[in-house]
């Protein structure tokens, strides 16, 4: 049975690196394992072992064990046609330009891409673990609400409005006259876009079926999925991690990027000899504030949500290589691969 | 920068857009202007920089100067066909509000045309001096920015096509509008801002590159710190040193703009935009 984590949370806050900290820990202890990822920093890719963008999963050249595939949206969204529509339909779907646009600014088609690509890795049987490092859109939980947004886009909604209650045969799509709301569709936006429009949708109807089961068993994966809310402690991240509580998401585990050490805020001996003495009291004295805030944030953050929660060290310099995400996992000794069910 | 109709404020998500928004605001109304705030497509960020829980539809005035809304895109929408649109009353706006909506899913444009008109709808208004947008976040802005071109290429006539080139024409006036780009010295946010920079100055010109949260320089040599005993103060100095250097490698890739200082140990989100009002007030 193959294990998904699913690393999700606001943008900036260092989500894919440690997606491939525990990707690599896993690999590490033994198992197969796929991190899958989203546009990542160009030194964190490398370090991945990923040279370009791909679907097809990368053996690590330093870690046997580990692989990696980095989503390539546009590629996964012919995917999707072609899986879910007959062949000549695809083929006109993906070279139609209302197609793209999709494609492109839907803006849960990303994440749904995403997500059936995890689908696919799940299924395969190869993995014992998948690590997927969610797209960025709003925050992650877009990544969650992806297949029932896609399911009502290709679910004729504004396929019936444009062509009346009734599904129509290819022709005769599309009925001005009859249709007061159509008059003034056509008055403001001219009928040939309008039935360009309901052509196109009436193709991507065809894939209402199967995107309808797939999106079910995505549903399925995310429920059997263990899920890492990755935050700091400022106001915007935060705020995105609640946001997965609000909407009823239980995570595995909250993860506290780039915290302080406590001790910092403890009365500290200032120092008094030597000429960088005051300047080393001043910074101490503000990095103590931020301490302080960060402690506040957190203890406001669990008082709100029960999840249990690591916290990983500020590190000056982001991991580039094997040995940096090794540190990452050795840095957080409460981050355990058994507390996300590994 | 505050002699233009419009700022709208973008960034990679993260870098403090919201709050950056907000502390223009404080500034402009500081210096007697009036000010509309407007959060694009999400009002928690901005709201909170402003001191507010929620922020409404219509304008509502949260701090002496300042006003501000978020655009709610059905309502945007029908203000778009009754008012820029000027359609007849012929039916109830209901089921074509509705057909629209779903519409803009799928027709490349609508959505953004929608929400980047309202913006200039209120810019145009001359009871504000100034309109600043809390804009989406970098991957999505052009597509807000380019919506109008996209438009008046998908409609070959008519009302929506004419009010599309009116926007274009607005966006690309640099005497109307001016973009600010927020960017934090780290590399993906300098990277993403450096590859969406050239295509978004071809749509309306950049007023300004604001680097955020930037740190001091420490003061204290490498060598002192590493010879030190172990201990807070010497984790705290390297930790600085570190986060500095690598500050500066990436700050070195962007244009020199205003630089906002990082904030220690602020708590609300009202307390930085005022702080970082300050810090750019005190600086020009």
């Amino acid at each position: 049975m193959t294990r998904a984590v699913l690393i999700t949370g606001g943008g900036g806050v260092g989500k894919t690196t440690i997606a491939a900290a525990l990707g690599v820990a896993a690999a590490e202890a033994g198992h197969r394992t796929l991190v899958l990822t989203v546009d990542p920093a160009r030194r964190l890719a490398t370090a991945l072992g990923l040279e370009k963008l791909g679907n097809h999963p990368e053996p690590n050249p330093g870690l046997h064990g580990l692989f990696a595939a980095m989503l390539d949206s546009a590629a996964s969204w012919d995917a999707i046609a072609y899986r879910h529509a007959p062949e000549e339909v695809a083929d006109r779907l993906v070279t139609n330009p209302l197609f793209e646009a999709v494609a492109n600014r839907f803006p849960s088609g990303q994440a749904y891409a995403a997500a059936e690509e995890m689908a696919v890795h799940l299924e395969s049987g190869q993995w014992d673990v998948v690590v997927v490092d969610t797209p960025p859109a709003s925050g992650g939980i877009d990544f969650f609400e992806a297949p029932s947004r896609m399911r009502d886009l290709v679910g004729g909604r504004l396929l019936r409005w444009l062509t009346g209650a009734r599904l129509p045969g290819r022709r005769g799509l599309f009925n001005l006259a009859g249709r007061p709301a159509l008059r003034l569709g056509d008055a403001l936006l001219g009928g040939p876009l309008l039935e360009q429009v309901a052509e196109f949708l009436f193709d991507l109807r065809t894939t209402y079926d199967g995107i309808t089961a797939k999106a079910g068993v995505i549903e399925r994966h995310f429920a059997a999925a263990a899920t890492v809310v990755v935050s700091t402690a400022d106001p915007g991240p935060l705020r995105e991690a609640l946001r997965f509580h609000e909407v009823g998401i239980e995570p595995a585990l909250v993860v506290f990027n780039r915290a302080l050490p406590d001790e910092w805020a403890e009365p500290a001996e200032p120092l008094d000899d030597g000429r960088a003495a005051a300047a080393l009291n001043e910074n101490l004295a503000r990095w103590a504030l931020e301490v302080r805030r960060q402690e506040d944030a957190r203890a406001d953050f669990s008082g709100r949500v029960g999840t249990a929660m690591v916290t990983i060290p500020w590190l000056a310099d982001a991991p580039t290589d094997l040995e940096g995400l090794r540190a990452v996992f050795a840095g957080a000794p409460e981050l355990t691969l058994e507390g996300v069910g590994i | 920068m505050f002699d233009r109709s419009l700022l709208v404020v973008s960034g990679k998500g993260g870098v403090g857009k919201s709050a950056i928004t907000a502390a223009l605001c404080i500034l402009a109304a500081r210096r007697g202007l009036s000010v509309l705030a407007i959060a694009m497509t999400d009002d928690l960020g901005l709201g909170s920089h402003l001191g507010v829980d929620r922020l409404g539809y219509r304008p509502q005035e949260i701090r002496p100067g300042v006003n501000a809304l978020t655009i709610d895109r059905s309502q945007a929408l029908d203000e778009y066909i009754r008012l820029q649109l000027h359609a007849p009353r012929i039916a109830p706006l209901g089921p074509v509000a509705r057909g629209l909506n779903a519409l803009a899913d799928a027709v490349p444009g609508i959505r953004d045309i929608i929400t980047i008109g309202k913006v200039l709808f209120e810019a145009g208004k001359p009871q504000w001096d100034i309109v600043i947008a809390d804009a989406p976040p970098l991957g999505q802005i052009t597509s807000y920015l380019r919506a109008p071109v996209t438009i008046a290429g998908l409609v070959p006539v008519g009302r929506v096509r004419d009010q599309a080139l009116r926007y274009e024409e607005e966006l690309g006036n640099p005497d109307h509008t001016g973009l600010v780009l927020v960017v934090t010295p780290e590399e993906l946010p300098v990277v993403e801002t450096n590859e969406a920079r050239g295509e978004i100055a071809s749509l309306v010109d950049i007023a300004a590159i604001l680097t955020n949260r930037v740190l001091d320089p420490l003061g204290v040599s490498e060598e002192t710190l590493t010879g030190m005993p172990a201990g807070p103060h010497r984790d705290a100095g390297l930790l600085h040193r570190g986060l500095y250097d690598a500050q500066r490698r990436w700050s070195a890739e962007i244009p020199d703009g205003p630089d906002i200082p990082f904030l220690f140990g602020v708590h609300t989100p009202g307390e930085v935009a005022v702080l970082i009002a300050d810090s750019i007030g005190g600086t020009r």
